[in-house]
């Protein structure tokens, strides 16, 4: 047991078993849910009272098996290994058993006390398939708790189980050249966390991550020797080892599976499975797709971005808080240049909170909501795989859609989202592009209303640009970042009705976020502005950006302050440009042109530290280093080109 | 069986027929029949060939063994005219098909490269029982033509059947849309990506449901749906299950 009394939980198990559900149920706290595997790639750690005790309940990734295979599995291993706990909760879909024993399999051999949950029970009934839990726990040594987190079924039984966890008898015989490699491993090991057996099998199974801790805690010539050991072992063996060793754990577990569980004869093909297969189905997928994108369009860019920001601004803003803001400002501080700090052209109520809260909330909570739905169904993955050809085209593959569909809500978070791809050359690419080319939702939200008042050809000019810079770079940095590309190999979960609570929990988390993330930066990007405009020193700058605005980009010298703050959040500069266009001192072309440099401007100042913390200084430096002068670049060969051909978008 | 290499090197005076030899000459007699030259006037031509390809170490050698065969009955022999008899054709034919069988295996299935493939499939000729030649041949999927395009002489197993067969063993992306398959071996480019494909449950023994090959491969194994590009597809070898 740890200090003070508390004791800590682990919840283990596959990706999208509802570790993150039954996590929010133990703690009260939300981590965030949905239905798309590898959601959670960071911890979630919150208390709960078990059978009158505390417990620190921490929820870890989904895996697979416990030799990892990408970063989050080395998270959820690595907790096993290093850290003390005094109970683990193996949860598992109860459908899928097949998937979950190789982890129990393992959590047996580590020798840890745990307690199994068979979650989505609802599902499995569903699905016709029977489970005899009594033949389960004779065979593994452990009650199994079935649950239906989602509802809150089998909550508490699952309590008790948690707070009464036992070793599992559970064990594998490998075959003999195995075994006694482990056994002459074993006897090489420190004491550790778990049992020495197991370390030794990960060894065996070809584990590059263990490196780390091996080299803690042996000597080199001890790891000299552990790897002769190893490779010595494989040389009996055609096949790699980690591969031996999981087929006989898969054969102890399809003979479980087979004494404990039936399927009720032909499957019915439901509703949702039908669902499922049209929306990749390579034909009616794209119809599908389309019509998904339109009405993310009529939701976040015609009702967000169009009547709720208009709403907001002109009768919320406009005619409510302004006002009464301007009158109380007024008297309560008479003094100019206060006033004017909060009340002025660069003021914190008239600019900020107006920017802030009127433009940019009503656009993120539409996406977040829409992309929540999106997530929660089980669309995502399925669009992945109608991606899959064009991700390949620049060096990913379709499991790169989560991160950039959710950039297109908030590049930070995306960023950090990238944690779910396999290899580090899939992971600059995404972060790179999120940089340069992914605008975010507040920002795609006033992009939209500007060009909503030019000719739709701008819009064209404009998305086409976009586009084809993104699949550009993302080619040319597959081609130079070394590396090979990864296997698409991605699990699709059922296709589900989102729960609406789910939905909002969600859509809160985020907003909340967004909302202490964004606000600060605005306040200090405007009072920033303030003070450069009071010391004049806004027309300096202007003067100095001149030849690179006005000469290169043909805007007006007024857009540099447009991009100035476009440094502390690209969304912000958009809404300056806005103004500039409100005001009539930019015609077509200079939107469309200005459109194109803000939207592959460099990264807000958050998404700039989330990529120092993922990626580090040195990429996070030369990706700003970068995409800053290739962001005019474009946006001046855009201007040369669209004035010599003519083009007026009018 | 006996080593063919002793009576290629035996002196005329001791030479023995082997049944290689007669094999060859079989095979010979059918192949400038194929060629559609017509084999009449073809005895000289058949010796020449018989000593170029090996089968024997010279012309004096090759009549004797042309003698022989026309003495068990497999030939007609009249002047120049070399003529299968119905047994002879039956016979050739067996051959014929072991050859182009054994080419198609070590071609198709273990890429051995084209010479490899020409000296061995030399000797499987001589040595595949029936029982084996039928299995290959329906392994194989009971093919029309060996790997240089010439027809494949069908068997019992290919005449049962009346419409094509998929071969027992073949990548998933042989498979079609809405089919079964067991999983028999799986040879991926490294060795990562078995065990990647282990940790999801895929391996040998394992049942699979193809759902559908584009725009990427969707299968089912169990309750767990997978999608999977066409590369890692064709590395994963199934028999079909019906």
């Amino acid at each position: 047991m740890s200090a003070k009394g508390i004791k800590k939980l682990l919840l283990v198990g596959n990706p999208n078993v509802g570790k993150s559900v039954i996590f929010g149920h133990l703690t009260g706290k939300y981590a965030t849910v949905s239905n798309y595997p590898g959601t959670t790639v960071e911890l979630s750690i919150g208390n709960a009272a078990i059978k009158g005790e505390q417990y620190a309940v921490t929820d870890t990734p989904g895996v697979n098996s416990l030799l990892p295979m990408s970063e989050d599995e080395v998270v959820t291993r690595d907790i096993l290994i290093n850290e003390d706990f005094d109970s683990v909760l193996q949860v598992s879909d109860m459908k899928n058993l097949r998937r979950s024993l190789p982890i129990t399999i393992q959590l047996a051999e580590m020798g840890v006390p745990f307690s199994m949950v068979l979650n989505m029970e609802d599902e499995a009934n569903d699905a016709g398939i029977e489970t005899d839990l009594s033949a389960l726990a004779a065979k593994t040594g452990l009650d199994a708790v079935p649950t239906t987190a989602t509802r809150r079924k089998g909550m508490g039984r699952l309590k008790e189980a948690a707070a009464a966890p036992r070793k599992s008898r559970l064990s594998v015989t490998y075959d003999k050249g195995i075994e006694d490699a482990a056994a002459m491993i074993e006897k090489m090991l420190p004491e550790a966390r778990i049992s020495r057996r197991s370390i030794a099998l990960m060894i065996l199974g070809g584990d590059r991550s263990l490196k780390g801790w091996l080299h803690a805690h042996l000597d080199d010539t001890a790891i000299d020797r552990l790897n002769a050991i190893v490779g010595e072992t494989q040389a009996g063996y055609t096949q790699p080892l980690g591969y031996v060793i999981n087929n006989e754990r898969l054969k102890l577990v399809d003979s479980i599976v087979s004494a404990c569980q039936t399927k009720a004869g032909g499957s019915s093909e439901g509703f949702s499975k039908t669902l499922g297969r049209v929306t990749m189905h390579p034909v009616w997928g794209v119809p599908i797709l389309l019509g998904v994108l339109i009405l993310m369009y009529e939701f976040v860019g015609v009702l967000g971005a169009g009547t709720m920001v208009d709403f907001m601004e002109t009768v919320v803003f406009g005619e409510l808080i302004n006002p009464y803001a301007i009158k109380f400002f007024e008297t309560a501080l008479p003094v100019p240049i206060l006033k004017d700090m909060f009340i002025g052209e660069y003021g914190i109520v008239t600019m900020a909170l107006t920017y802030a809260i009127a433009i940019v909330f009503p656009i993120t909570t539409t996406f977040f909501i829409a992309f929540g739905i999106l997530e929660d169904s089980g669309y995502l993955p399925r669009l992945a795989i109608m991606l899959n050809k064009v991700f390949n085209l620049i060096g990913l593959n379709g499991k790169a859609v989560l991160p950039m569909v959710l950039g297109l809500g908030c590049s930070t978070m995306a960023t950090l989202t990238t944690r779910i791809l396999d290899t580090k050359k899939e992971r600059i690419i995404v972060t790179l592009l999120l940089a340069l080319g992914i605008p975010c939702s507040a920002q795609l939200g006033v992009i939209m209303g500007m060009l909503a008042g030019i000719s739709a050809m701008g819009t064209v000019i404009w998305a086409s640009v976009v586009v084809f810079v993104v699949l550009l770079v993302g080619y040319l940095s597959s081609k130079v970042i070394k590396g090979e590309p990864s296997d698409f190999v991605l699990e699709l979960p059922p296709i589900r009705l989102p729960k609406l609570k789910n939905i909002l929990m969600k859509t809160l988390g985020r907003i909340e976020w967004y909302v202490k993330e964004a606000v600060p930066l605005f306040i200090l990007g405007t009072l920033l502005l303030f003070t450069a405009d009071k010391l004049h020193l806004l027309v300096v700058i202007e003067r100095a950006a001149s030849p690179l605005i006005v000469g290169l980009l043909g805007l007006p010298s007024e857009a540099t302050g447009a991009f100035l703050i476009g440094f502390l959040r690209r969304d912000y500069g958009a809404a300056g440009l806005f103004a500039l266009q409100k005001q009539g001192m930019l015609d077509p072309v200079q939107v469309v042109v200005s459109l194109v440099v803000v939207t592959l401007f460099v990264p807000c100042i958050a998404q700039f530290f989330m990529t120092i913390k993922e990626r580090g200084m040195g990429p996070a430096i030369a990706m700003v280093t970068f995409v800053l002068p290739f962001a005019i670049l474009v946006g001046t060969v855009l201007n040369f080109g669209l004035r010599a051909m003519g083009v007026t978008l009018q | 069986m006996k080593p063919e290499n002793n009576n290629i090197n035996c002196d005329i005076n001791c030479a023995k027929i082997t049944d290689e030899m007669v094999d060859e000459f079989m095979e010979s007699i059918w192949l400038i029949e194929e060629r559609g030259k017509g084999h009449k006037g073809g005895r000289a031509a058949l010796c020449a060939m018989a000593v170029d390809e090996g089968a024997v170490n010279n012309p004096v050698m090759a009549e004797s063994v042309l003698a022989q065969i026309a003495t068990d009955g497999y030939v007609t022999l009249d002047g120049e005219a070399v003529e299968f008899t119905p047994k002879g054709r039956e016979r050739a034919r067996h051959i014929i098909r072991r050859k182009r069988l054994a080419e198609k295996l070590l071609a198709e299935v273990l890429s051995v490269d084209a010479r490899e493939i020409r000296t061995t499939a030399c000797r499987f000729e001589h040595i595949l029982s029936p029982e084996v030649t039928n299995s290959v041949c329906s392994f194989l999927g009971h093919p029309p033509t060996c790997p240089h395009g010439k027809p494949i002489p069908q068997g019992d197993c290919c005449k049962k059947l009346s419409h094509y067969v998929k071969p027992l063993v073949m990548p998933m992306t042989d498979l079609d849309p809405g089919s079964r398959g067991r999983i028999v071996f799986i040879a991926p480019k490294d060795h990562s990506r078995m065990d990647r494909l282990s940790s999801l449950g895929i391996v040998p023994g394992t049942e699979v449901s193809l759902h559908q090959k584009k725009p990427a491969f969707v299968i089912r194994i169990g309750e767990t749906e997978l999608a999977l590009d066409t590369e890692i597809a064709g590395e994963i070898y199934v028999k079909e299950l019906r």
